[in-house]
């Protein structure tokens, strides 16, 4: 069977220093990681090849202007883990954003042909909520499952575990308690929560005979697979703020009788 | 001059650094407080093909050459300098000799397994009698049939407690010496005659095994000899040659440790009401011990770009281990000053990492023997041939 | 000037090392080991009067001067640096402040137990946001009414204090706490109600000392503990740790000496190459130079012992003293496991107890760097300049 990925890259959080009061954000260290719920999807679509007979393909999630590079590497790792085949897509003036990604990837899984099952991550650590699995299997007219925590592929089915979030709404779950499993007919697209897996480390051989080999990444013209008519956001960024500024508390000091005593006033001050 | 890692590289500093700080640094503490063998992580490191980094890929290593090796034994050094010593005892100078002057059937039986890190080796050098002065084995080795039988003992040997296959130097004949004298075998630590007799108990690198062995009548096939019978000496020699970059580089990994962690405290604690960061004795041993760390880390990694061209590096080797053990000690020991009275408690990783360096001084070839080498080198360049 | 100690102070070299030899050699791998404070020692040492060892006889001291008493550490150390630090502790920061602050009944009350071993003592100042930084104080002392203060009364102590020396083991704890008039110090008998000696620090070196965190929560002393005049606290303490530098120093001195014994030993037994190492010139070179230094920190230990008995000394003198006494202690025991080879490195053999024991000299009392900074306040004072830390 044929497993598409779809994986992005994210500037490292731990790299970055947000100086509110100067209303900026500093890049310390620029260290780019795949994207952590991506890495679950990877981690799903290698522990499916583990138990089968299965080719990975590991698609990029974004299409940067000059981040040819970028991209190359995230699909590199994913190469030096597991994947079989990776492309990148080359040809871009300027940011695609999610919408006209999907039909870049859309156009992508057709080329690929015989796309059983896309996996990629539920969500962004930049963005949040992911908008592009659901988007592809809508333009894909696939059935889709998000936020998964497990994938089994059965025949032309795959088994999909999710995590229940509290509802008042009751009925037959199944799957005993906090999860459901969803059955779902294949081509389909999932999507995985972060942290759902345990990535596993790349082989050190295929690693490093992935990065020697220049031309391991293939590369798609995206103008050859899309009309670029379709790739202008729809959506405007007019600018970007901090969120607005929370009342901080008070801190008392000195001795424990003393405090106690200022406590007392404050909170006279604020009930009354 | 390129001086940019290649893009494997890169990516095998990035595979490493996870990996240390995933598996590696959340143990270190227990390995020394337990005194605990790192069996789970040699196994791990195995399975990514990690205890191979430098060899060929033919031979089941991972064909990253001896800069990848640096840069393993860099990120290990950065957060376990006992994980580090396992690893560089297993691939710089057991498995090493193996592959220096191994057979074709040797590497094929020993050198691939250990490359895989399905077996562990050890390098069976040193003696009571001979430490510094290696070629003073009295551990005999006589012919007998198609096999020689090795009486005799070592001490201090890393990983000899549970090593799979240790490269063991024998005195075929004691009156030729170092010269025609010695012979170097590749000995598997099940065959009768072979025992532990002790562990050492040191000052620090708690997670490793620091083994005295004793052999009694040993019998080691002919096929296991290593080399030529009675030029074992040199095959053991170029091995500890190799063995000093990477020592060197787990030493850079230890000082940048130590840097960070300097850094991170002297903005953090504030003594007078500012923080350390503004006093000019913090900034200037944060500066010195920087410098030293690129320096180092230049020497390091050029060294190891002469071995993977293969250009001559006795010379340089013997400073990178000399220079790294002394920065690490230098950087570590600022640090743990900087962190004042935390810096001597148990609690934090510092005193773990001072006691831990204190070692790399010492073996692998003092700190004198890598001055001699070093000297008798240039001097030889010059035609005198020094008496050390 | 006189370089020569007297024959009384022979005398006393030769009773201490028989002392040492015979009561703290033979256990101190085996303390080390288990990390147990070495009361036994203690025990036998009071016995001796080393306890009170410069206490007056009428406290039943043994009155040594002070330079006696540093040859005692001095000796102490070349065995176990664990029992000098603790004997120290325990004379010249604790039982020396009562002798110089206290009050006639304070100094009837405690030093005579002191001398005997009966009360231990300990010196409860750092605190965990006041290390170097001393002029402010958490820890709080306060009288329930005002005008308290002045009729004695009880006083309440609230704070929590770090690295406490000798925590676990004492009877009586010098408390220092943040008062209406400065810094003030406290006689806190360790059984005084709202104290806990808490955690234990495991440390790098000196395992068989103990340094606790001890907890002051409503902690009350009658107001009559207060060693000296309220808010003369800061001076107390800078005394005793004026009068510890030279006690550290004169510990750090035997510690040496102790360690170029051993290491020359083993130069001049282990043969490589066909003769003893101690025929090759880098080995010679390390020894040289660890004595050199040794010899020079002697005298520069004597001459503080005999300035602090003569009530002489300047903050320049007592921080180089310390500062000095560190670096030399700690470059000589490195030198000397590097000539021990792997052999340094072994728990078997002592040097690598003394590395991990010496490292703190740095650190405790003062670490080097603030000590720097007060002989730098002395230098530039005499040009008019205020060297502000």
């Amino acid at each position: 069977m044929k497993i598409a990925v779809i994986l992005g890259r994210v500037l490292n959080p731990a790299g970055i220093v947000v100086n509110r009061r100067r209303g900026r954000i500093f890049v310390n260290r620029e260290e780019y990681v795949m994207q952590p719920a991506d890495r679950c999807a990877l981690e799903a679509a290698l522990q499916i090849k583990d138990g089968s007979e299965a080719e990975v393909i590991a698609l990029p999630r974004d299409l940067l202007p000059g981040d040819a590079v970028g991209s190359a590497d995230v699909l590199r790792r994913a190469l030096s883990m597991g994947a079989d085949r990776a492309v990148n897509f080359t040809g871009r003036a300027s940011d695609v954003d999610d919408a006209g990604m999907t039909h870049v990837l859309a156009a992508a899984v057709e080329r690929l042909g015989g796309v059983d099952l896309v996996l990629t991550g539920a969500t962004t650590w930049d963005t949040g909520q992911s908008q592009l699995g659901p988007r592809l299997a809508e333009v894909l007219d696939w059935p889709q499952v998000v936020d998964a925590w497990a994938v089994r592929v059965i025949d032309d089915r795959a088994e999909v575990v999710c995590q229940i979030l509290s509802s008042p709404v009751r009925g037959d779950r199944g799957g005993g308690s906090g999860y459901s499993i969803f059955e779902v007919d294949l081509p389909a697209v999932v999507t995985v929560h972060p942290g759902a897996l345990k990535s596993r480390y790349p082989d050190g051989v295929r690693l490093i005979n992935v990065y020697r080999d220049d031309g391991v990444v293939e590369q798609w013209d995206v103008a050859e697979m899309v009309d670029t008519g379709n790739l202008v956001p729809l959506l405007e960024k007019r600018g970007q703020d901090f969120p607005p500024q929370r009342e901080r508390g008070v801190q008392l000091e000195g001795t424990p009788q003393e405090m106690a005593k200022a406590l007392a006033g404050e909170l006279k001050k604020r009930i009354g | 001059m390129d001086f940019m890692l290649s893009p494997e590289h890169q990516a095998l500093r990035r595979l490493i650094r996870d990996f240390a700080e995933t598996e590696v640094a959340p143990v270190a503490a227990d390995l020394d407080r337990e005194h605990r063998v790192p069996h789970e992580i040699m196994r791990k490191l195995g399975q990514i093909g990690l205890l191979g980094v430098c060899f060929p890929q033919e031979y089941g290593g991972m064909g990253a050459g001896e800069i990848g090796y640096c840069i393993l034994m860099e990120e290990l050094g950065r957060v376990c300098t006992s994980t580090a010593t396992n690893v560089g005892a297993h691939i710089g100078i057991g498995a090493m000799v193996i592959y220096l002057d191994g057979r074709e059937e040797q590497k094929q039986k020993y050198l691939i397994p250990l490359a895989r890190g399905e077996k562990i080796a050890a390098f069976g050098l040193t003696e009571p009698n001979a430490g510094s002065d290696a070629a003073n084995v009295h551990t005999r080795a006589v012919r007998e049939g198609d096999s020689y039988i090795l009486d005799g003992g070592k001490v201090f040997i890393t990983n000899g407690g549970y090593a799979d296959v240790i490269t063991v130097m024998a005195a075929t004949d004691p009156s030729l010496g170092a010269h025609g004298g010695i012979t170097a075998f590749i000995v598997e630590t099940d065959w009768p005659g072979f025992s532990v007799a002790r562990e050492e108990d040191k000052m620090g690198i708690h997670g490793t095994s620091t083994a005295e062995l004793v052999f009694e009548e040993l019998r080691v096939p002919q096929e296991n000899v290593l080399g030529k019978v009675g030029e074992g000496f040199i095959p053991f020699m170029k091995s500890l040659d190799m063995g000093r970059l990477t020592l060197g580089a787990a030493g850079l990994g230890g000082a940048e440790a130590a840097l960070d962690w300097a850094v991170r405290w002297a903005k953090t604690r504030k003594q007078c009401g500012v923080e350390l960061a503004h006093k000019q004795s913090v900034q200037w041993m944060i500066a010195n011990m920087a410098t030293e760390i690129e320096a180092l880390r230049s020497l390091i990694y050029r060294v190891g770009w002469m071995v993977d061209t293969g250009q001559p590096f006795t010379q340089l080797a013997a400073m990178c281990k000399l220079y790294g053990s002394e920065v690490a000690s230098r950087a570590i020991d600022m640090a743990l000053q900087i962190h004042g009275g935390l810096g001597l408690s148990r609690d934090f990783p510092i005193e773990r990492f001072f006691r831990d360096a204190r070692i790399a001084e010492i073996f692998e070839g003092t700190n004198e023997i890598q001055r001699i080498v070093i000297a008798s080198d240039i001097f030889r360049q010059h035609g005198v041939r020094i008496r050390p | 000037m006189d370089f020569a100690l007297n024959e009384e102070q022979e005398m006393f070299l030769a009773m201490f090392r028989d002392f040492s030899t015979k009561e703290v050699a033979p256990s101190v791998e085996e303390l080390d080991h288990a990390e147990q404070p070495p009361l036994d020692v203690l025990r036998k040492a009071a016995q001796q009067g080393f306890l009170g060892a410069t206490l007056p006889e009428q406290y039943f001291g043994a009155e040594l001067d002070y330079l006696s008493y540093c040859l005692l550490l001095e000796t102490l150390a070349k065995d176990s640096l664990s029992v000098a630090v603790t004997l120290a502790t325990h004379v010249s920061l604790a039982a020396m402040s009562i002798l110089a602050y206290g009050t006639g009944a304070q100094k009837e009350a405690w030093l005579g137990p002191m001398a005997a071993g009966e009360v231990i003592g300990a010196f409860a100042f750092t605190e965990p946001d006041a290390g170097s930084d001393t002029s402010i104080l958490q820890t709080r002392v306060t009288f329930p009414f005002d005008g308290e203060e002045s009729e004695g009364g009880e006083a309440t102590l609230n704070g929590v204090k770090t690295w406490v020396t000798n925590g676990e083991i004492a009877s009586l704890l010098l408390v220092f706490a943040q008062g209406s008039e400065g810094i003030d110090a406290f006689l806190v008998p360790a059984d005084a109600p709202g104290l806990t000696v808490g955690y234990r620090e495991p440390t790098l070196g000196l395992r068989s000392v103990t340094f606790n965190t001890v907890y002051l929560e409503g902690c009350r002393v009658p107001g009559a503990n207060r060693l000296g005049e309220p808010g003369t606290g800061l001076e107390i303490a800078q005394q005793a740790q004026d009068r510890m530098a030279v006690a550290l120093a004169a510990a750090g001195l035997g510690e040496g000496e102790a360690a170029i014994e051993t290491a020359a030993q083993f130069a001049s037994e282990r043969v490589q190459f066909g003769v003893p190492i101690a025929q090759k010139q880098a080995i010679q070179n390390y020894i040289a130079e660890a004595t050199a230094e040794v010899e020079a920190l002697r005298y520069l230990v004597y001459r503080a012992a005999w300035l602090v008995d003569q009530g002489q000394g300047t903050p320049f003198d007592f921080s180089v003293v310390k500062v000095h006494g560190a670096r030399v202690a700690r470059n000589v025991t490195n030198r000397m496991v590097q000539v021990m080879g792997g052999y340094g490195y072994m728990e078997d053999y002592p040097l690598a107890r003394r590395y991990r024991d010496v490292r703190a000299f740095s650190i405790m009392g003062g670490p080097t760097e603030l000590q720097q900074v007060r002989v730098a306040q002395q230098v530039f004072a005499e040009r008019d300049v205020e060297v502000v830390p």
